[in-house]
């Protein structure tokens, strides 16, 4: 269950904890914060997805029903392995000790490492 | 300099209005003092602005109005906001029309249309309560489901307009156990209710425009019909999210036209005033204190007026960009308006005394606007929430990337250049990380070095940019480390230090689109803007707040820059980028139009 371990590195929780039938809001997310981790959801699956996805599929249950009845998901998964970090500017100091200080991104960003 | 079509309605009604020194004129400095002091609102300028047709500005062309651009409705809205900013911001209440011809059916946008246009229909927003503050989903007034529409119950507070206007925005809890879908939003006719269920609050005595009608609205067991209903049960809180994107960029405006007036009244005192043999003016001190009140005015218009363009070009971009403008703009201007008035000196708190009072009421009025549609902390916490991604988004442009930017900032920051329709569909709530002005600053670093090419530019000035320019870069690029670096929490338990760096970030947005702005438009808005001085000056003062640099770059630009301010300043233009004919100061006998019954449109 990705969407879980994701959520959990996401907000602090261990995975065992995370129920996939409560809402969200119980694990600290409030509505904001939802439209948030769409991005950083969308970041990692390298697709684009409906803003309030977390509004109107408020559990991860929901969730990840809507997404898997209507993307690509396992296509998605897939890609990720290949993909590269590259920048349009040479010599930029700032980003390429963005791609070395990968650990500071937190779980979303594991697709760098 | 070119004239620039989207800045004519603002010029008309500027001289329609008239000098507003003349003490007859409609909106003239004495008038709106005494306005002020009566605390009473100003319907007859209110209605004489009806009369006027500036209400049809307010609705988009294709809802059968004349708006057409966000850049000409800022100018607009500037001129209002010089004579007095409690007129224009119950005025310009009428903007949250924006929240149906964004979201409403075919047939609420007609009715709202014309309602607008011929019954000077006006509105108001009841989104916050007494109890609960920026936590719209902890509202407690309800709306329950019955046949043929809702029940409503509970008080929205403080409101703008909430007692004189026709039709209130109201959020509603249509699902008590709360969470992001719990709201809808109706658009409440009040003329449609039964009057004995519903009621107003009464006026709340404020700080400063203390003539608005500042009060709240009430409703016990009221029905209202489907009909007033915006999209869809739960919609709620997404419509009023994405609405603020909207209003937030443009309170940018009211800001924009106060501190003209600051400094402006400033200028009649300083020009003036004889001390140690010399005016005010001539002296070092409050001579540079005027400069850089002058540059915040340009800098804040290249924030404005760009973000007011970006909104045709770029709407899915606003989570960021309104939230950069409603927090950069309003504060930056406020701080300008507290540090001239050290320059005006003890008239900057008299109620009568130089030019009826102006500045102090100004002073008052103005504080409220970084507050309202969204408060500083607010914006600035929408903004921690995107800095991450935004971090990620530029490390991973590649060089199509860029080139789809380069793009969308020429159509952006090019003045002649036509505007798409604003189509307010595209409007995200969150950003995807982009953001066009600081992701594009090497493009515009680029065009700095090719200009080397060309001889119309003096060397040094050219020199003096590339190395700012290279500064604001290098200090994005530490912005990006330390954004990489950092953890990421999400709530609202946000750390001050990432208040602090957001700011900072809004800062070097402004740098970016000083350059954008210079850089498209250098052939066409007049000498002074071309020669750059005002830019390096302007970077110069951006980067000061940041890092340790020399207290002067050149003592000849500050000249040039002084003398340019003094110029607009007797020439009656307005401090800008854009600095269009303001109504011109003339003896009360020579002027033409004295009369404030005068309504006719030039």
């Amino acid at each position: 269950m990705w969407l879980i371990k994701q959520l959990a590195e996401q907000l602090s929780h261990d995975p065992s904890t995370i129920k996939v039938s409560e809402p969200l809001t119980r694990y600290g997310l409030d509505s904001i914060d939802a439209v948030t981790l769409v991005g950083d959801l969308e970041d990692w699956l390298d697709m684009k997805l409906p803003d309030t996805l977390f509004w109107d599929y408020p559990t991860i249950a929901k969730a990840s029903q809507y997404l898997a009845e209507n993307f690509d998901i396992t296509g998605a998964l897939d890609n990720l392995k290949a993909e590269e970090l590259t920048t349009v500017v040479p010599n930029n100091k700032a980003s390429e000790n963005l791609a070395e200080n990968k650990k500071g991104w937190g779980g979303l960003f594991g697709r760098f490492k | 300099m070119h004239q620039l079509k989207q800045y004519s309605v603002a010029e008309t009604l500027e001289k329609d209005l008239g000098d507003p020194l003349d003490p007859n004129n409609i909106m003239s400095f004495k008038q709106v003092v005494d306005i002020d002091e009566t605390e009473e609102f100003p319907h007859s300028q209110i209605e004489w602005l009806y009369n006027w047709k500036l209400q049809h500005y307010y609705v988009p062309a294709e809802c059968g109005g004349e708006f057409t651009s966000f850049e000409e409705f800022v100018a607009f809205v500037r001129v209002l906001s010089r004579r007095d900013q409690t007129i224009g911001i119950a005025f310009t209440t009428l903007f949250w029309s924006f929240i149906t011809w964004m979201s409403g059916s075919d047939e609420q946008k007609q009715k709202l249309a014309n309602y607008i246009k011929n019954e000077q229909g006006t509105m108001c927003l009841g989104y916050s309560e007494r109890e609960h503050g920026s936590d719209l989903v902890g509202g407690d007034l309800t709306a329950k489901k019955v046949s043929g529409g809702y029940i409503l119950n509970g008080e929205k507070w403080p409101i703008n307009r909430a007692t004189i206007s026709g039709i209130s925005y109201i959020l509603a809890k249509t699902a008590p156990e709360g969470g992001a879908k719990c709201l809808t939003l109706f658009m409440v006719n009040k003329r449609e209710l039964d009057p004995e269920k519903y009621y107003n609050l009464p006026k709340i005595l404020t700080h400063g425009i203390r003539a608005s009608d500042m009060s709240g609205i009430g409703f016990k067991d009221c029905f209202v019909p489907d009909s007033m209903r915006l999209k869809n049960e739960g919609d709620g809180l997404e419509i009023a999210l994405k609405g603020f994107q909207i209003t937030r960029t443009l309170c940018a405006a009211f800001s924009l036209g106060a501190a003209d007036t600051a400094l402006r009244t400033t200028l009649n005192f300083a020009s003036k005033r004889i001390v140690y043999g010399k005016t005010v003016f001539d002296l070092p001190q409050p001579r540079q204190t005027l400069v850089d009140a002058f540059l915040d005015l340009l800098i804040c218009d290249c924030e404005t007026i760009g973000s007011a363009r970006g909104f045709h070009v770029v709407p899915e971009q606003f989570s960021v960009w309104a939230s950069v403008v409603k927090y950069f703009v309003t504060t930056q201007l406020e701080t300008m308006i507290n540090n001239v008035y050290v320059v005006l000196g003890s008239r900057f708190y008299m109620r009568e005394e130089h030019d009826w009072g102006i500045f102090q009421k100004v002073l008052r009025d103005n504080s409220i606007i970084s507050m309202f549609d969204g408060s500083t902390v607010v914006n600035l916490h929408a903004l921690i929430l995107q800095l991450r991604p935004l971090t990620k988004y530029r490390s991973r442009r590649k060089s199509n990337t860029m080139a789809e930017i380069q793009g969308r900032l020429e159509t952006i920051f090019s003045l002649e250049k036509p505007l798409p329709t604003f189509t307010p569909t595209e409007l995200e709530l969150f950003g995807r990380g982009i953001d066009d002005p600081l992701q594009g600053l090497e493009i515009a670093l680029q065009q700095l070095e090719d200009l080397k090419q060309t001889s119309d530019l003096d060397e040094q000035v050219l020199e003096n940019l590339l190395q700012l320019g290279n500064l604001v870069l290098e200090e994005l690029d530490n912005h990006d480390q330390l954004i990489a670096n950092s953890k990421f929490e999400y709530g609202h338990d946000q750390s001050p230090e990432l208040f602090e760096i957001a700011k900072k970030y809004c800062n070097l947005h402004a740098a970016a689109a000083c350059l954008h702005m210079w850089l498209y438009n250098r052939t066409i808005l007049g000498d002074f803007f071309a020669k750059g001085e005002w830019l390096v000056l302007s970077l110069h003062r951006l980067l000061r707040t940041i890092r340790h640099l020399p207290y002067c770059l050149s003592e000849i630009y500050v000249e040039n820059t002084a003398q340019e301010l003094l110029k607009l300043y007797k020439e009656d233009k307005l401090f800008s980028i854009v600095p269009f004919q303001l109504a011109q100061s003339q003896s009360p006998e020579d002027k033409p139009y004295a009369t404030s019954g005068l309504q006719l449109k030039a």
